[in-house]
């Protein structure tokens, strides 16, 4: 189950099919630490996401997650391996990808329209262009009227959502998102959980969401890929087919054979208790 | 979907009579606490004052040598009225406020630009340890044969007291910005200008800041210690021209006109953070 690029067509015929936005292939990194030892995080680790599909990565803890998501984004550089977007190598960041961590990593100076602007203002986008979209995209988070608000009198699902405006507004291919609602209470997680998918696939964007949620991981997925323990290689890949209507991801929870799903996962994380 | 959002927080324009009430309530209750704080600081000054007064009125010698409220207050009013006190405190205020502002210009330029290159900042901080660890007054009889008595030689005291904290400060600031926020804005396709001048800057100035505050005092110092070495007018001249004639009050009253002096650089330096920190403001 290791090769899940297998998908992908090379030969006569190939030029037909869409080339997906990201394939990793065989993919490895390690760490020195300071006595010059090397710590290897990824192993060998290959993966490809499709135009429009969402995928989560689970796996034990320090396995190595966050490594994973700083490579493909060119924060870091693997070791070997080829990390291909849109079927090109690029150096450095990647364009159109948009990037979310648990930490909102709001800027409090700015209020939530200037800290949604970020990105557009860097871009050269004209501010007053640049203000009416992150307006629009404000109001479509529900954060209507909040506009002229500092982070620090917002709440953290607000916070979080004005994170996620900023990220979007970007019109981003592909989102890559490392546990972005692990620090939110369990209403505000569902609703912002629902508002992404809603806009990631009203705008077929493909998403790459890291997280150490199960449930969340099923419900928001087409595909869940379990990781092992470091060093990191795919586990498990599943295609969860649910059936429901998966911009709806409360109702997709109460589906059947949602909890097979997230049982099955939890087997294979081979979680031990103390 | 913006219907299901958290109900709980609604826009402060929107809040009710009661809500308003509230605020005034907790408003009153805080402007009681801070009065209180301001009664109990005049009543120990006070006390402090009484006690003096009683003590040095006892005794002839100990008036000479501690001086009294009601002599300094006599000499402050003599200063007033035939003009030095004003042009002795103008003197040293222009001196401390322009040692403080080229001090904290290059220091903070210097500190922050430090930020850009990991290479050269390391090879400039011993300089600048080896640097911040000469005592600023060991250095003032170079400084007047190169700047000579006037103004420029205690404005030259006061920036270096000032420049190598500003320095520390601004730079302990800019290196100390979030690396996660650093990458997010690096994957928001921002060049290292930009992270700077975006990121790096803005962050950094709540350490610049305090750095601010702490310079005014040390800008005072260098330019008092500059009018201690050489000079013809200044608060610092006044204080060493009383001592060497023994008139202990007049000391005590240029002293006076000094911590006023500081109390209201200080101030000033607070308002302005203020107005360039909306964002602090609204924390509170």
């Amino acid at each position: 189950m290791t090769e899940v690029g297998g998908m992908m067509q090379f030969g006569p015929g190939a030029t037909t099919a869409p080339v997906p936005p990201l394939v990793v292939e065989h993919v490895a990194k390690s760490y020195e630490l300071d006595g010059g030892r090397t710590v290897p995080v990824i192993g060998d680790l290959s993966l490809t996401l499709g135009e429009g599909e969402i995928v989560s990565i689970v796996g034990p803890s320090g396995c190595g997650k966050t490594t994973l998501l700083n490579t493909l984004c060119g924060l870091l550089a693997p070791d070997a391996g080829r990390i291909r977007w849109h079927g090109r190598e690029v150096a450095g960041q990647p364009q159109n990808v948009g990037y979310m961590l648990q930490k909102d990593l709001l800027l409090p100076w700015r209020t939530a329209l200037g800290n949604t602007m970020l990105g557009l203002e860097i871009r050269g986008v004209p501010a007053a262009q640049a203000e009416d979209r992150c307006r629009a995209m404000l109001d479509q988070l529900g954060l209507h009227g909040f506009a002229d608000h500092y982070p620090s009198t917002l709440s953290g699902g607000m916070r979080q959502r004005v994170a996620l405006a900023r990220t979007l507004v970007n019109e981003p291919d592909v989102l890559l998102l490392d546990e972005p609602f692990a620090a939110l209470d369990f209403q505000s997680k569902l609703l912002i959980e629902n508002d992404t998918v809603d806009l990631v696939r009203k705008g077929r964007r493909s998403l790459l969401l890291i997280t150490h949620d199960l449930e969340e991981a099923v419900s928001l997925a087409d595909r869940v890929i379990v990781l092992s323990k470091r060093p990191t290689q795919i586990k498990a890949v599943y295609d969860i087919a649910l059936g429901a209507d998966r911009r709806d991801v409360i109702s997709v929870r109460q589906a059947p054979g949602f909890s097979d799903y997230v049982r099955s996962i939890w087997a294979d994380l081979d979680v031990v208790l103390q | 979907m913006t219907a299901e959002i958290d109900t709980t927080a609604t826009p402060s324009a929107a809040k009710g009579p009661i809500d308003r009430a509230a605020g005034m309530g907790r408003r009153w209750l805080r402007l009681r606490g801070t009065l209180g704080v301001l009664v109990t600081q005049l009543v120990v000054l006070a006390a402090f004052l009484a006690f003096w007064e009683y003590a040095t009125g006892q005794n002839k010698a100990a008036a000479f040598m501690f001086g009294s409220p009601s002599a300094i207050s006599k000499f402050l009013s003599q200063m007033a009225y035939d003009g030095s006190l004003w042009r002795d405190t103008y003197v040293t205020g222009l001196e401390t406020l322009l040692g403080f502002f080229v001090g904290n210009c290059i220091g903070t330029l210097i500190g922050l630009s430090l930020w850009y290159s990991r290479f050269v900042s390391r090879v400039v901080e011993p300089f600048v340890i080896a640097l911040g660890s000469i005592p600023i007054i060991a250095l003032a009889p170079i400084i007047i044969i190169w700047f000579g008595t006037g103004l420029i030689s205690k404005v030259a005291m006061s920036t270096l007291s000032v420049v190598i904290v500003a320095l520390v400060t601004s730079y302990k600031g800019a290196t100390g910005v979030d690396p996660d926020q650093i990458n997010l804005l690096r994957t928001l396709g921002a060049s290292k200008f930009q992270i700077f001048r975006k990121l790096v800057v803005p962050a950094s100035l709540t350490d610049i800041f305090a750095g601010l505050k702490l310079t005014v005092g040390f800008a005072l110092i260098g330019a008092i210690v500059g009018e201690f070495m050489s000079s013809s007018e200044g608060l610092g001249h006044a204080i060493f021209k009383a001592g060497s004639l023994y008139i202990i009050p007049k000391v005590f009253a240029a002293l006076v006109a000094t911590i006023a002096l500081a109390l209201i650089l200080t101030f000033a330096v607070g308002k302005i953070e203020q107005l360039l920190m909306p964002w602090r403001r609204q924390l509170r």
